[in-house]
């Protein structure tokens, strides 16, 4: 197995008569990030979301770390503490502060002491820039300021990979180099990413690797350089031009 | 005005039976206590339990809250306490009582508290879900403390509701406030009883009706 984290093949996920996910195949390597792009409808959350069984795919199998965790005897609380996710509207806890929004799973899940868990979220918020900001409310952050606490709340779990939905689409423009600097970081440090965005700057400086996904099909899969500057497929440029002005 | 004062504002009749309408207030507020936490807890578990969606038991719970919210709570208690013996389960009049109000409450309950869960955004269920807390766990830290919040105005109607209908335990001899009443009326040939049942009722319920106003004035 030696470097493959993820290892997907032949993904199949229909919502009623619609085919979502028609067969979709990606291999992910320890340490690797890799963007998924494509229009929208393409499929790309539904293909997030059966990774960590959001969503529940049809047929196809899904390996973490050689461990399948498709099928009915996988301990799924287990398996999705081993992978982080974050998500478009953030979805922190507005009943708790910053940092309870962190303990809360290390507490309850991890079985940590409140000592530790503080401890650990607190050193987590640091991480995001966010320390002094461990007893506000999410309605009292900016948006840019509430997806740093969802990357630090998922962070804290230790996880062996992390999974963005469009972490900065629902930003205002002036807040999404924060959020992006931070992805960067985790980058830098060798965290396995699969990251659905269309934030060029995190595809070109932090990914290893870009795929397009387009109605259901994993068109193009391409080194980052080669992906924008000489992509395979005529729906590649087509896509790029949309996306690129 | 001095027959109306002799009947029903009758000192010296409230001091000789004050007793009686004190023993019914203790009755009564018991009543409540065990009452109120059985029917909530019934009714926070039906929703919870609905929240699964398992096909066959939703359209169990959905026909059990039907059918109580449809029944008169006297019609319930009286069958508890009357029609049961028949065959064979005698029931004392307080479980009787505290049993058909929590049936009957429980109904209500489920479907306020079902109505506050169903107003909590999905991603809060996928966001602890996806941190590794199972149902239950997700259930009690993060939606119900959201979902109350939400529900908090109709949950105290419905408390103020449930209070009020305690009474119909009287039908079953117990002795609450108004059992001990109006025997107290019968007693002193003297209604007076009857207006202390009336301001005991007040103590208790006007409070509630004022976070109520609260509520709706927010
Ligand atoms: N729970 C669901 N039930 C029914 N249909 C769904 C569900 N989730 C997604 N779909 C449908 O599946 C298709 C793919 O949706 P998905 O959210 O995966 O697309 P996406 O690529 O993430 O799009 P976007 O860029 O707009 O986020 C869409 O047509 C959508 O309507
Ligand atoms: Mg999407």
């Amino acid at each position: 197995m030696g470097n493959i984290l993820v290892e997907i093949k032949d993904l199949h996920k229909s919502f009623g008569e619609e085919e979502v996910l028609k067969g979709v195949d990606l291999d992910v390597e320890r340490g690797e990030v890799v963007c998924i792009m494509g229009p929208s409808g393409a499929g790309k959350s539904t293909f997030l979301r059966c990774i960590n069984r959001l969503e529940e795919p049809d047929s196809g199998t899904i390996k973490i770390d050689g461990e399948p965790i498709t099928g009915d005897n996988v301990d799924l609380n287990k398996m999705r503490t081993e992978i982080g996710m974050v998500f478009q509207q953030f979805n922190l806890f507005p009943h708790m502060n910053a940092l309870s929004n962190i303990t809360l799973a290390l507490k309850k899940v991890k079985n940590m002491s409140k000592a530790e868990a503080d401890k650990k979220g607190l050193e987590n918020l640091e991480k995001v820039g966010l320390k002094y900001k461990a007893e506000s409310k999410p309605d009292q952050l900016s948006g840019g300021q509430k997806q740093r606490v969802a990357m630090a709340r998922a962070l804290a779990m230790d996880p062996k990979l992390m999974l963005f939905d469009e972490p900065t689409s629902a930003l205002d423009p002036e807040l999404i180099e924060e959020v992006v600097k931070v992805m960067l970081d985790l980058a830098e440090m060798g965290m396995t990413m699969i990251a659905v965005t269309h934030e060029i700057s995190f595809a070109k400086g932090g990914s290893d690797r870009v795929c397009l996904l387009d109605q259901g099909n994993m068109l193009e899969q391409a080194p980052t350089e080669k992906f924008f500057n000489d992509p395979e497929h005529d729906r590649t440029r087509e896509f790029l031009s949309m996306v690129l002005d | 005005m001095e027959a109306f004062a002799h009947n029903f504002l009758n000192i010296n009749v409230l001091i000789r039976t004050h007793g009686f309408l004190i023993t019914g207030l203790f009755m009564t507020l018991r009543l409540i206590g065990f009452s109120l936490i059985l029917a909530m807890a019934w009714g926070l578990f039906l929703s919870v339990v609905r929240n699964v969606h398992l096909p066959g038991l939703n359209t169990f719970i959905v026909f059990y809250v039907d059918t109580l919210r449809s029944l008169p709570i006297l019609v319930l208690l009286m069958l508890i306490y009357y029609a049961l013996p028949f065959v064979g389960i005698q029931v004392p009049a307080f479980t009787a009582a505290v049993l058909a109000l929590s049936l009957n409450g429980g109904a209500y309950y489920a479907e306020i508290f079902r109505a506050g869960i169903e107003a909590i955004h999905r991603g809060q269920t996928e966001a602890a879900r996806t941190l590794g807390l199972n149902y239950i766990q997700t259930m009690r830290h993060v939606i119900l403390p959201q979902a109350i919040r939400v529900v908090l105005p109709p949950l105290t109607t419905n408390t103020l509701e449930f209070i009020k209908a305690t009474a119909a335990a009287s039908v079953v001899a117990l002795p609450d406030i108004l059992r001990q009443a109006s025997q107290a009326m019968n007693s002193t040939f003297n209604p007076t009883p009857l207006t202390g049942a009336l301001v005991l009722y007040l103590l208790i319920c006007l409070p509630l009706v004022q976070l109520i106003r609260r509520f709706e004035n927010n």
